[in-house]
């Protein structure tokens, strides 16, 4: 048995499907490409594949991975281009590398993810870049974000997270280019944040009076895993 | 590949599932169209989901677009959030595969699977922006055309549309298209091509003709034009294996309801229940050869990953050697993963022992419509089985590993007594009795009750539907009969939408108005309880000065002129009176046509 990872990328047609639907395509892609799939056990037989983290609707991404196992051996190249010709053109697969099979899995692995938002100008809020600077200043001063998590039983938790936000940056820009904010958020099985919600966060720090809402378009630059206490991209090695 | 008009793209971050309206899915049809001929866009008249599950929507996307000359995009109804973007934006309604809007298209085409989405319809085409009344249209308007089901009585939308196709059109749809392309060549304008598509088998051109009305009563058809034909025959499929059939159905995005390969084993339904319609619309039955629907399964399979595939038909069972058809399936889809299942299946031994040989996997939970709950009733409608042959087959299931069951009964059907009503209960408890005795475990049942709607083109077609305030004291004591019973999970439809239902389903060409009421009023979606309001329904009747009463509980005599006469299904008015008859003189002649 051997395990492919592979890396693709997610441009804008598909980037408003979600992680389900995401992993049903992949899923029928890669039983239309008769690669030699390994199913697992039991009385609901289901595909052994996953996705590194879901990827929210309406994001596109450009470094995203997925792992897979077969049942013999098939050289990486020759695994992207047998799926490749089963996926759409805004699904980019781009490369794929043989894993360890004991390794931990993909999903266990990623500790944290890098967002880009890009302000679309047009239609939207008036505040100029300063303001959006000193708004991220005074969210990134808070010590306490509390997101509401209704857990079972009806209770109602609050969970604090701001930890979560490892970085928030405006990219130093002219005055033409539009404002982008680069967010790296801890993702994964230990608790994340969610993008939109950083920036619902950052919209209400801002507390505009105009009452266009913004329109954010938002990218997923890379995922990470931890090595060591540092931070690796999951692209390391590929 | 189109990419997605970028005044689209800025609304859909604003919507639920907006995969619902960005097209492009693996194996859609990508055409350009420079140089294409004809061309048309099949407009669903409810969401994307619903409508991506619809069989006969795939069959016709690939009758048409397998041929080069022409092309058939596809529309569905925007949700609530959606099209009020659409309106606040000034986006016409557009077609998922180009992008373009719908009146650009030379034909408009709906499929009218079910009464309560009419005011879908009449919202499609005001958000394309195409005119509601056919005779207002201009002539660089599409020709907008309606198939499915409820052509067989499209009286209520008749202003609306400029012709119907009556029956099965994966045939003649590529023909008539064709012939649309070389008509336009001839024809000065819209009302001559119209008269010549008039010649064609199958097509009914609304205002050909004019009814007369007496008394609330329809007295008479007139032909507007001395050459339309004084009765449209439905157009039929002869050789299921030659007809079209998609080897690479589209794979939505998104989750649909059946979001499955699917292979339908037969056309048509010999059991002739006596209130269903498809029963008889469909006839008569045929059947896809052995080796066509492995062929096809085979192919679905390979090319579209699915994980699942129905082998689909009104009555699987009834298909002869059905379990050397599942050997050779098996045979041909070994190794790939592929979970079949049979769904309208028949309550007897022989279809339990087949749904067994089909699930390897968890058996959860099995689905049939016993319809009533006495075998007197049963007989009526002619829904043939007998208590003991419901037992036996149940408890086979549950020999076999089953978890439970889901039974679909109705009420309000002809005849039916108080006693017929309480029994839906009594049958529960006696079976939950039984399976306790029998299993020792938990068997689950769990019960869905509609309400009878007489549907033209059936034996009850005469018949009243029951006036709602009985419908609602009927619905008591079936709840009542539920109450002292935990673990039987027991649901219903709701009255008034089926009494809705019943309105239309027999409408005359009258109900036209009080469509384009309600439509004007909002009504939207009416078959989904959380946007069916009758209060508004009800003050549309009362601007079209219409009591929906008078259609939905009437009593057609045999002799009165039926507002869907002039409409072939196949089946003459002797065999549904005869089948009317023998409904209410059960013993004379039960014992010959009980098998
Ligand atoms: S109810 Fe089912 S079995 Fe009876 S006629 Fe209709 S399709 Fe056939």
């Amino acid at each position: 048995m051997t395990r492919i990872k592979f890396r693709f990328a997610r441009h804008a047609p598909l980037k408003h499907i979600s992680h389900l639907d995401m992993m049903r395509l992949f899923q029928r892609a890669l039983r239309r490409s008769g690669l030699p799939l390994v199913y697992s056990e039991g009385y609901n037989p289901h595909l052994r594949f996953n996705l590194a983290l879901p990827l929210p609707v309406n994001v596109t991404a450009s470094e995203e991975f997925g792992e897979v196992y077969l049942s013999e051996t098939v050289s990486p190249d020759q695994f992207v281009s047998t799926l490749r010709a089963q996926l759409p053109e805004s699904l980019d697969l781009k490369s794929a590398s043989s894993e360890d099979y004991k390794a931990p899995s993909l999903p266990s692995q990623v500790v944290a993810a890098l967002y880009r938002a890009t302000l679309g100008r047009e239609e939207n809020c008036r505040a100029g870049s300063s303001q959006f600077r000193a708004a991220l200043d005074r969210l990134m001063a808070r010590e306490e974000i509390l997101v509401q998590k209704t857990k079972k039983k009806k209770k109602q938790a609050y969970v604090n997270v701001r930890p979560y936000i490892i970085e928030a940056y405006f990219k130093e820009s002219g005055n033409e280019s539009p404002l982008e904010l680069y967010m790296l958020l801890q993702a994964g099985s230990s608790g994340g944040v969610s993008p939109f919600f950083v920036i619902e966060q950052l919209e209400k720090e801002l507390n505009c009076d105009c009452n266009n809402k913004a329109f954010w378009e938002l990218h997923r630059e890379s995922l990470y895993t931890d090595k060591d206490q540092f931070l690796q991209p999951l692209s390391e090695g590929m | 590949m189109k990419v997605i008009d970028h005044k689209i793209e800025r609304l859909l971050w604003q919507v639920q599932k907006p995969a619902r309206y960005t097209g492009n899915e693996w194996n859609a049809w990508r055409k350009d169209h420079a140089g294409i001929k004809v061309k048309m866009v099949l407009a669903f008249p409810d969401l994307y989901e619903v409508g991506m599950s619809n069989q006969g929507l795939k069959i016709l996307y690939e009758s048409v677009n397998r041929r080069p000359e022409m092309l058939m995009e596809r529309a569905f109804a925007p949700a609530a959030d959606m099209e009020e973007l659409m309106r606040a934006h000034n986006l016409p309604l557009f077609a998922l595969e180009s992008g373009k809007p719908l009146a650009e298209f030379d034909l408009v085409g709906f499929s009218l699977q079910y009464e309560l989405s009419f005011t879908n319809v009449l919202n499609m085409l005001d958000l394309a922006g195409i005119s509601l009344h056919a005779s207002e249209r201009g002539e660089s308007e599409p020709l907008v055309v309606g198939g499915g089901p409820c052509a067989f009585n499209p009286e209520p939308l008749a202003p609306f549309f400029d012709f119907f196709l009556l029956g099965e059109s994966e045939e003649c749809l590529p023909e008539l298209l064709a012939d649309l392309d070389a008509f336009k060549q001839t024809a000065p304008d819209r009302k001559e091509l119209l008269a010549k598509l008039s010649e064609k088998e199958g097509v009914y051109v609304p205002a050909l003709y004019r009814p007369v009305y007496k008394e609330k009563k329809l007295k008479a058809l007139e032909r507007v034009d001395p050459g339309a034909p004084g009765v449209i025959k439905k157009r039929l499929v002869k050789d299921l294996d030659s007809a079209p059939y998609p080897a690479a159905p589209v794979i939505p995005y998104l989750q649909t309801i059946h979001d499955r390969a699917v292979v339908e084993l037969f056309r048509g339904c010999g059991r002739g229940c006596r209130f269903c319609q498809a029963g008889y619309i469909f006839r008569p039955v045929r059947r896809r050869s052995r080796e066509e629907i492995v062929k096809t399964a085979r192919e679905q399979i390979a090319l579209t990953g699915y994980e699942e595939l129905s082998l689909a038909s009104l009555s699987s069972t009834d298909y002869t050697r059905l379990d050397e058809l599942i050997d050779e399936l098996d045979r041909a889809l070994a190794g790939e993963q592929v979970k079949c299942n049979l769904p309208s299946l028949r309550l007897d031994s022989y279809s339990i022992k087949l749904a067994d040989r089909l699930h390897r996997g968890k058996r959860s939970n099995l689905t049939f419509a016993p319809e009533a709950a006495t075998e007197r009733l049963r007989r009526v409608i002619k829904k043939n089985i007998s208590e003991e042959e419901i037992f036996t087959a149940l408890g086979d299931a549950v020999d076999a590993g089953w978890q439970g069951f889901k039974l679909y009964f109705m009420i309000g059907l002809p005849t039916e007594s108080d006693e017929d009503v309480a029994a839906i209960a009594e049958l529960c408890h006696r079976l939950k009795q039984y399976f306790r005795r029998k299993a020792g475990r938990r068997i689950s049942i769990s019960v869905s009750v509609s309400t009878f709607v007489p549907k033209a083109h059936t034996p009850f077609q005469w018949e009243p539907q029951l006036p709602l305030p009985e419908v609602t004291r009927r619905q008591e004591i079936l709840q009542q009969g539920f109450k002292k019973m935990p673990g039987v999970d027991l649901s219903w439809h709701d009255a008034e939408t089926s009494f809705l239902e019943a309105v239309f389903a027999r409408g005359d060409r009258r109900l036209a108005a009080v469509l384009e009421w309600a439509f004007k009023l909002g009504c939207r979606f009416d078959g989904w309880t959380e946007h069916f309001s009758m209060s508004r329904w009800r003050q549309a009747f009362r601007e079209a000065d219409i009591e929906p009463e008078d259609y939905a509980q009437r009593r057609f005599e045999y002799d009165d002129l039926l507002p869907w006469s002039h409409l072939d299904c196949g089946v003459d008015k002797e065999v549904f009176i005869k089948e009317h008859r023998k409904a209410f003189n059960l013993d004379a002649d039960f014992e010959g046509e009980f098998r």
